[in-house]
């Protein structure tokens, strides 16, 4: 077998490795995920959370498929995972309150240099769907009320699958392109039981449940370009409708929704000789949404971020770059028809691993984030952790 | 920063770089394990109000007449034998028509016993000398009528008899065999003892054997042999639980000793008379042998001309099996034949007949009834308390027969049968009454409809 091939075996062994590991279910971190089509979650690494970035114009290398264009810069064989965990308090009106965790992995992904540039696989996260909610009521079966609890589950999520190449183009400029297709399925599951809790009557419990696939197509464009001290980097991303298909046995019916074109726009510039200053912002206005949603209402995406590295810093001997960022973006979705932002104050640190002939081999990146999303009658505030492990050389 | 890819490969070719510096991987693991650790704990966001849920759905109670989902109700009879029971009736000319006896077969009597010899050793004696002995029958107090002391009698059958298939007029009913009493009701018999049994006192009644008496039974091979024991007070059934023979004897090894020992009856039986015909307008369930009573179900798909339903729910409504949250044939109990009104709970059964063209002896399904014990009804609904309504739900199998298939995908048997538990359980049976008539039977349903489960 050829060098080549074996390249490509462990390649493929890498990909499908992460395929099983992407199989694990997302679980839902934010009440918000009952408005509209759910909370959105970025594919963003440790780094990017840490600097508060759009996912877009970090320097360095980057994966993410917010950001097409840096796929040039890899290099080398490189793939990326990432787990976030957080934790929620949320209050609301009428004096109540609780707490909300879970864990999700919003990243994965593999690079491979083929071609004079470098190819990709990436599973991302987009919507977080997952939530419950129980209604309690009274009905009378003729021998008087009974009391009746409708349970109602919806859990789901809508996930990309990014298929991308990226090539430089000569010293200064990279330009990358994706095909992401939407993936996922949303299951959504009404039960109504008759009696006392944990009574077991005659009644049976009656069920009305859906299960709808998730499809759809995007397209991403980006490009970079390394001036001196600084990297700006754009990219759009068109998507067509996200559909829903109904299982075969679903009674409720397909439905499809607008989603928006996304414009992402970054850049890191290095101030100083060991300070470097990044910003990003994204523009996504998903109010064309609107008119094909049941309830929850459709607002603006957009955001922007700021964050500065000290990339001097070290940690057990090793490279360890400190981060602080800051970041405000809107939510899509709400209850009411008002703009919901979640806010995070973050900070995190990169840690090299395993660095050889100067390249870096195996790296941590590990943020802290500190944030809030508030609307009329719903405050939320996390503690959002992301851990991102990138590896390359393989 | 920009990496040159053609400078590294040689060291990318193999895995052996991270293999040499193993502490990286080592922490990102540890670090993902950690991670891991911390958010595995999942909690499903719950959403803060009902505008969450999608529409709510209604529940409603519907009655569908018998014309409108059954047909085809029919009795049977002959499931079983008393012998199964194995418990005995005595009646004579109860409720002014119910005369029953008990036939008993006596089992072998102790060949050998344990006995102290005149040094005080205790040795086995095979020797023993049959002196006389008791007949004690043991009643149900409770299944009994009676509340004062009865006389009772105690003979010796002279005719060859099946305990099987023996009946008021026939000794053996077999296929190619059939030989009636010479005499209706067993015979003629040899009096044995007569003896009276007061409840008050006790459950048990006494006739004393005599020597010869005793030696009488004691040939088990004989097919003659038995005692049928009667009643001789008329208007009162009783319920005779089981009886044994108490033997005294006297062993060789220390004859100035009596010991007793004991013979249990080998089987039994009881024969009646008249033998119900059965009902022509109703369903009866139960007896000795048991009835049981079967109908055609169809599960109706169109829901109309209901009014209270069609008040809250647009009619023709067609109906899905996942609608139907409850479902229960309703009975409306009447009173059953005085002889054979239950004394104690009839326990009732419903299971589909697998195949009706072979009924009476269509083999059946298994119960649809969750409870092992049936549903259990009191006996008044069948005596001094008439009209009582009787639920028998079957919500699984509402819902399978209008599917037409189980979740097997094996096709719904579309007639039930209506049994007892435990066939046979009692020469007293349950009536209720049947189609066209005032309390005919009909289909309680519990509907919950609700519209579909949409997209956001």
């Amino acid at each position: 077998m050829s060098r080549f091939m074996r390249r490509i075996s462990r390649a493929a062994t890498m990909a499908v490795a992460v395929l099983a590991v992407s199989s694990v279910s997302i679980h839902g971190q934010s009440l918000f995920n009952a408005a509209g089509l759910g909370t959105t979650v970025e594919a963003l690494d440790g780094r990017a959370r840490a600097l508060g970035s759009m996912g877009i114009g970090l320097n360095g290398r980057s994966m993410m498929p917010s950001d097409p264009g840096a796929l040039a810069r890899l290099g080398i064989s490189t793939g990326v995972m990432v787990a976030s965990p957080s934790w929620v308090d949320y209050s609301a009106a009428g004096d109540r309150s609780g707490t909300v965790q879970g864990n999700r992995f919003p990243l994965m992904g593999i690079g491979y240099p083929i071609l004079g540039g470098m190819a990709s696989i990436q599973i991302g996260s987009f919507l977080d769907q997952t939530y419950e909610v129980t209604r309690v009521g009274e009905t009378d079966l003729g021998d008087g009320p009974v009391r009746t609890s409708d349970a109602f589950d919806q859990d789901g999520a809508v996930s990309t699958v990014t298929l991308g190449f990226a090539r430089t183009l000569g010293e200064r400029f990279s330009a990358g392109l994706s095909i992401g297709r939407y993936a996922g399925s949303l299951d959504r599951t009404l039960e109504r039981t008759y009696g006392e809790e944990g009574e077991a009557g005659n009644v049976d419990t009656y069920v009305e449940a859906g299960v709808w696939s998730w499809t759809g197509w995007s397209l991403s464009a980006g490009g970079s370009a390394e001036l001196d001290g600084l990297r700006v980097a754009a990219s759009v991303q068109v998507p067509t409708q996200l559909s829903g298909t109904a299982s075969e046995d679903t009674r409720g019916s397909d439905r499809t929704f607008a989603l928006p074109v996304h414009l992402r726009v970054g850049a890191t510039a290095n101030v100083g000789p060991s300070i470097l200053v990044h910003g990003s912002a994204v523009l996504a206005d998903w109010s064309s949404a609107q008119d094909q949603l049941n309830g929850g209402f459709a607002g603006s995406g957009s955001g922007f971020g700021l964050g500065v590295e000290l990339s001097r810093a070290r940690l057990f001997g090793r490279d360890a770059p400190l981060r602080f960022g800051f970041r405000r973006v809107g939510l899509p979705f709400a209850f009411e028809d008002e703009s919901v932002t979640e806010r995070t104050f973050s900070g995190g640190f990169g840690l090299t691993l395993n660095e050889t002939a100067g390249v870096v081999l195996a790296a941590l990146d590990l943020s802290i984030e500190r944030g809030q999303r508030n609307s009329s009658n719903l405050s939320e505030q996390f503690w959002r952790a992301t851990l991102s492990l990138l590896t390359s050389g393989f | 920063m920009r990496v040159n890819s053609a400078s590294f490969r040689w060291k990318s070719g193999s895995l052996s770089v991270l293999v040499a510096h193993r502490k990286g991987p080592a922490a990102a693991a540890l670090g993902f394990a950690i991670m891991f650790g911390v958010g595995c704990q999942e909690q499903t966001p719950v959403a803060l109000n009902d505008d969450a849920l999608p529409g709510a759905p209604i529940t409603v109670t519907v009655e569908i007449p018998w014309s409108a989902f059954a047909s085809n109700l029919e009795v049977f009879g002959g499931y079983g034998s008393a012998e199964d029971i194995g418990q005995g009736v005595l009646a004579e000319d109860f409720a002014g028509t119910l005369d029953a006896r008990t036939l008993l077969r006596i089992g072998s009597y102790p060949r050998v016993a344990t006995v102290q010899d005149t040094t005080g050793a205790s040795r086995p004696d095979s020797t023993l000398t049959i002196l006389g002995g008791r007949f004690v029958a043991f009643f149900d107090t409770i299944e009994s009528t009676n509340s004062g002391a009865v006389t009772l009698a105690l003979g010796a059958i002279t005719e060859e008899w099946d305990q099987t298939t023996a009946s008021w007029d026939f000794a053996v009913d077999t296929i190619n065999d059939e030989r009636p009493w010479s005499e209706a009701g067993g015979g003629v018999v040899l009096p044995v003892a007569q003896t009276v049994w007061d409840p008050l006192v006790g459950d048990t009644a006494v006739f004393v054997l005599d020597s010869a008496e005793v030696a009488a039974w004691a040939d088990t091979t004989d097919l003659s042999a038995g005692a049928r024991i009667e009643i001789l007070d008329s208007g009162e059934r009783l319920s005779l639980s089981k009886a044994v023979v108490r033997l005294d004897a006297r062993p060789s090894s220390n004859p100035d000793t009596i010991i007793e020992l004991t013979a249990v009856t080998r089987g039994s039986t009881f024969i009646y008379s008249p033998f119900p015909q059965p009902p022509p307008d109703g369903v009866r369930i139960g007896g000795a042998p048991s009835w049981r009573t079967i109908l055609d179900v169809n599960i109706p798909e169109i829901l109309d001309n209901l009014p209270d339903f069609c008040a809250v729910v647009r009619c023709p409504h067609e109906l899905s099996p996942g609608e139907i949250s409850y479902a229960a044939l309703v009975l409306t109990s009447r009173a059953t034949e005085a002889a054979f009104q239950p004394t104690d709970s009839i326990r009732l059964d419903v299971r589909p007949v697998l195949n009706r063209a072979a009924m009476p002896k269509s083999p059946l399904g298994v119960s649809l009834i969750v409870s092992p014990f049936g549903r259990s009804v009191a006996p008044e609904a069948f005596g001094s308390e008439p009209g009582l309504e009787i639920e028998i739900p079957f919500t699984g199998y509402a819902r399978d027969r209008l599917r037409g298939t189980d979740a097997s995908g094996n096709p719904t048997p579309e007639t039930l049968a209506l049994l007892s538990v435990i066939e046979p359980f009692s020469i007293t049976f349950a009536s209720f009454d049947g189609p066209q008539s005032a309390a005919e039977p009909f289909l309680r349903l519990v509907l919950t409809i609700g519209p579909p489960v949409e997209l956001p």
